[in-house]
């Protein structure tokens, strides 16, 4: 060994050769330990990452469910819109491509400078990526622009669904309208369920039934390469074998509702006149809702989709707040709460129908004056009579026969206080005040005169109008309280019901039927009486009707008693009606109340007339013709 | 025993062995990410290394002392190869690393580092130093590494400007140096390399570097190259996902998956099984020329073989870190494995000298 190298060092090259090999082995080591680590530490991680690379998951949306009226009448449909796109990387002859759009979508010269921009700018991999150029097209325009399609390349048309509310504002705070998600809805549990582009409900029964309606969005995923396009066969498919590639998405459920799209409309055109208010029809033998409004409305087409800047200031500008809906949001009754303090003090006793109570236009109690609405008073009357002419003394009576805690039992019984259930838009529970919420909430705390304003539906007592109308349909049915049905039933897109709702009883009045029909014949001569009627311009031709007007005040009386009319908007009265008709058999509860509309009798009953006699004559017949005759004969 | 059967003996079968071993696997390889890109690359990689076979028996064929004589002229002809690269080259990607031939390119820094091997070893040869090399020895010694080093980062070319670093380098510490001058090539090593991250290295290098340390910051730019690497690598697990069914390399996710990032693709269809394979051929070649160094008949031949180690050795560790995301991204092969021409061509008359060394070793 000792000749290896022809000079001396020999032995020292041998060491060297030898640390070096060391060093290459440790170098080597490290770069095996590296390799293990990427594939079997970090293998599964990155093996994700590749799938992420190649695979692409396509969103196939569901399509959501319509909404229908008691006769499957649309009133929330998928209208499929078309839009036209066009792949830069697909064009072969742009000339002929823009030639043809124009004559297709009619566009000028500067639409087509602005597109060959767009076709011949993007680079490398942007050029696949499909830019729209029109968006829903007519109908007309989508065959031209097919049989474009058929002769020159890259371009490409994508249907989507848009929501249409074909009845537009008529009934929109019912049926709602639909709008993206925010940031906060596509995390948390409602994580995978809707991405960016869905559309989910937003107001009304769209957003009430969302889980219903929305169904399940299905997907579909294939193999790309870098550049985005679709791969197939060889190693694409291998790689995807053990990938669900398809899931089909499962279209929302149909809502048939128990509300009839023509009273929808006898209400809009009954509160025509007015600007802020709302109207509910209900049928007391079954708590079926057969029409609500709310006004004003708003379009929930432009709503659910691209709203403009001006339909949004509309809305937002308007004083009378068009996206409250009126008809589940609470207000003080006033005297169409009168009947429920009748039927209280005839049940606890302290009450004989025809128990003559003296009425004048004030009564002094405690240090305080409560005044009538007729300053001169109405003398002695029985039931009938204060009803009929709505004599507040009277009520004012009874309210210190009662005391506010006995009355709140009775109120609770007719389902005020509490949501009506028709689950949508708020459904405000309202105020039944009693001794203990006025200790709480009240100044001094409760002091007996509330006990009387309370019994004339003023105090702090507050109820929504859908909440009367159930308080009403009790009253017509001999005492059942229904919750308000809005959906009959669920059903499928073949019509297969998956889910009927039958009415649902909430409570009973557990009233004595003498005591019940006195309160309605009560209510009765309040529309038909021919010299105290204070609801007689609700009187209709057809047959008698039952109902009461209510005109509650929302400021303190103030001396010099102005007209309503010349008050400022937000200090005039409410004014309300609510009824049944027939007065006989019951068929329809209406309930009008106008938001600082005035008086209840002059305004109110007016509209609930109009639609009482729109009901007879274009949906039901609900009077007989004796019935009428009757009317006749004793005018 | 005649001298021509004495030489038979003594030619260096298992390096050949692991030659063709490493140029079947890289054919089969690149016949992946052939399929991949619609080209034949595999076939024309392998006429390459068909051709690369005829230079390795060429190479070993003459007696190596007589390359020694040509070493000097061979160093000047690169030199000035290099710098004519830097007038007439040829600009891909914003630098000049090819002279084009007409049918073929061809890369100038490719020889400088056989030129650099030769050099170093005859130099070495001439000017024994018992006593172990002085200070006034790193200047010559600078010099002759420094030039090419040089122009080779005016390209710009930082892959192949380390390569010559550390061949030199590798090659330095296989010699005995005084105290004295080690110490004083370490301190103007690190007062250089601020002033070089500062004026020489460009931006896309220096983010090369950055990324590293940050991988995932920017998976779009520098980091993307590195980022698709791992993810290969790394979905290749121990067995990987078969021949031809690398997503990463079919997909096109991966870039330069013929080149540069060659083991990438193999890693990700061959897995650790695979890819540690091919880092045992790679590790008994440099093993083996380590063996002919000790076993050379003169300090020429030895600091060749030890110069070819180190050729083999910084490759594989520049390109692997590289792929593994270890070290930045420079445009360094790895041997026989990534296409390309002039590096295979390179890497075989490396081979050539290293079966001249053991054709001419001392006989025990």
């Amino acid at each position: 060994m000792s000749d290896v190298f022809l000079d001396s060092s020999a032995v020292g090259y041998q060491h060297r050769v030898r640390r070096l090999a060391v060093a290459v082995l440790v170098v080597f080591g490290g770069l095996l330990a590296r390799l293990a680590q990427l594939q079997l530490v970090n293998g599964d991680e990155l093996q994700e990452a590749a799938v992420r690379n190649f695979v692409r998951t396509v969103r196939l949306p569901a399509d959501r469910g319509t909404i229908k009226d008691r006769h499957g009448r649309a009133l929330a449909i998928n209208r499929p819109s078309f839009d036209l796109y066009v792949t830069p990387a697909r064009v072969e002859d742009i000339d002929a491509l823009l030639s043809g759009l124009r004559d297709v979508l009619g566009l000028d010269e500067l639409d087509l400078v602005r597109l060959r921009e767009k076709v011949e700018q993007p680079r490398g991999m942007w050029r696949h990526q499909p830019f729209r150029v029109a968006q829903d097209i007519d109908r007309q325009r989508v065959a031209l622009a097919e049989a474009l399609r058929a002769r020159v390349d890259g371009i490409s048309i994508r249907v989507r669904y848009s929501r249409e509310y074909p009845e537009g504002v008529v009934g929109a705070h019912l049926v709602g309208y639909l709008g993206k998600p925010r940031a906060d809805e596509l995390q948390g549990e409602n994580e995978g369920r809707y991405t960016a582009e869905s559309m989910l409900g937003r107001f009304g029964l769209e957003r009430a039934w969302e889980h219903e309606l929305a169904g399940q969005d299905g997907f579909e995923r294939h193999a790309v390469n870098a550049r985005g396009v679709k791969q197939r066969g060889g190693w694409a498919d291998r790689a995807m074998s053990d990938t669900v590639t398809r899931q089909a998405p499962e279209r929302g459920k149909d809502l048939v509702l128990t509300v009839d799209i023509d009273v929808q409309r006898i209400l809009h055109k009954a509160l025509a006149r007015y600007e802020s208010g709302a109207a509910v029809v209900v049928d007391p033998r079954d708590g079926s809702v057969l029409g609500i409004l709310s006004k004003p409305s708003f379009d929930p087409n432009s709503w659910s989709g691209r709203l403009s800047k001006e339909d949004y200031r509309a809305v937002a500008d308007n004083p009378y707040l068009p996206m409250l809906d009126k008809s589940v949001h609470s207000y003080f009754p006033g005297s169409i709460y009168k009947p429920i303090t009748a039927l209280a003090a005839l049940e606890e006793g302290v009450l004989d129908a025809g128990e003559p109570i003296d009425s004048p236009g004030s009564y002094e109690y405690g240090n305080r004056i409560f005044h009538c609405h007729k300053r001169s008073g109405h003398g002695a009357v029985d039931l009938n009579g204060a009803m009929a002419a709505s004599a507040d003394v009277y009520f004012y009576k009874l309210g210190e026969r009662l005391g506010i805690d006995t009355q709140a039992i009775y109120a609770r019984r007719f389902g005020l206080g509490e949501p009506s259930g028709v689950g949508i838009n708020g459904d405000a529970p309202g105020i039944v005040p009693t001794k203990a919420y006025h200790d709480e909430h009240t100044k001094g705390g409760f002091q007996h005169g509330l006990a009387l304003s309370t019994a004339i539906g003023q105090g702090d007592v507050r109820t929504s109008p859908v909440q009367m109308a159930m308080a009403y349909a009790a009253l017509a049915n001999g005492g059942t309280v229904f919750r308000p049905r809005v959906v009959e039933r669920i059903e499928t897109d073949d019509r297969e019901v998956v889910q009927r709702f039958e009415p649902e009883v909430r409570g009973d009045l557990a009233a004595t039927p003498e005591h019940l029909s006195a309160v309605t014949k009560a209510l009765e001569r309040a529309v038909n009486d021919e010299k105290l009627a204070t609801g007689h311009l609700a009187g209709v031709d057809y047959g008698l009707i039952a109902g009461k007007t209510g005109t509650a005040q929302v400021r303190k009386i103030i001396r010099g008693h102005m007209r309503q009319s010349v008050k400022r908007f937000r200090d005039r009265d409410h004014a309300w009606f609510a009824a049944f008709a027939p007065y006989e058999s019951p068929k329809v509860v209406v309930v009008v109340f106008l938001e600082h509309g005035g008086s209840g009798g002059k305004e109110a009953a007016p509209v609930a007339r109009q639609i009482i006699e729109a009901y007879h004559q274009q949906i039901e017949p609900i009077f007989s013709t004796t019935a009428a005759n009757e009317v006749r004969r004793r005018r | 025993m005649s001298r021509a059967a004495a030489a038979v003996g003594r030619i260096d079968w298992s390096l050949i062995g692991l030659v063709v071993l490493l140029g079947t696997i890289s054919v089969v390889n690149l016949h992946s990410s052939s399929m991949a890109a619609g080209s034949e690359v595999y076939l024309r990689h392998l006429y390459w290394l068909l051709l690369g076979l005829g230079v390795m028996v060429g190479v070993a064929a003459v007696d190596y002392r007589n390359l020694q004589r040509l070493a000097p002229p061979f160093y000047a002809t690169v030199v000035v190869l290099l710098a004519l690269v830097l007038v007439v080259g040829k600009e891909v990607n914003g630098s000049r690393r090819w002279l084009d031939l007409g049918f073929v390119g061809f890369q100038p820094s490719e020889l400088a580092k056989l030129a650099i091997i030769l050099t170093l070893a005859s130099w070495f040869q001439r000017y024994p130093r018992p006593g172990g090399y002085g200070l006034r020895d790193v200047i010559p010694v600078g010099l002759l590494l420094g030039v090419p080093m040089f122009l080779v980062l005016q390209e710009p070319d930082l892959g192949h400007t380390l390569m010559l670093m550390f061949i030199g380098g590798s090659m330095l510490a296989f010699e005995k140096f005084d105290r004295r001058a080690m110490v004083t090539v370490l301190f103007v090593g690190l007062a250089a390399a601020p002033l070089l991250w500062q004026f020489v290295l460009r931006d896309y290098q220096k983010d090369r570097i950055l990324t590293l340390v940050d991988a995932e910051a920017d998976t779009r730019g520098a980091g993307w190259h590195a980022r698709q690497s791992r993810v290969a690598v790394g979905s290749g697990g121990l067995l990987g996902k078969g021949h031809g069914d690398g997503t990463q390399v079919a997909g096109g996710f991966l870039p330069e998956n013929h080149t540069d990032f060659v083991f990438a693709n193999l890693a990700e269809e061959h897995g650790f099984v695979g890819g540690g394979v091919v880092l045992g051929i790679y590790l008994l070649i440099v093993l083996g020329a380590l063996r002919s160094a000790s076993l050379a008949r003169d300090k020429f031949g030895g600091h060749v073989a030890v110069g070819v180690g180190a050729l083999v050795f910084w490759h594989v560790v520049m390109n692997m870190g590289m792929v593994l995301n270890v070290l930045p991204v420079t445009g360094v092969t790895l041997p026989l494995l990534s296409y390309g021409g002039t590096s295979v061509l390179t890497v075989m008359a490396a081979m050539g000298l290293l079966l001249n060394i053991n054709l001419r070793r001392t006989v025990f």
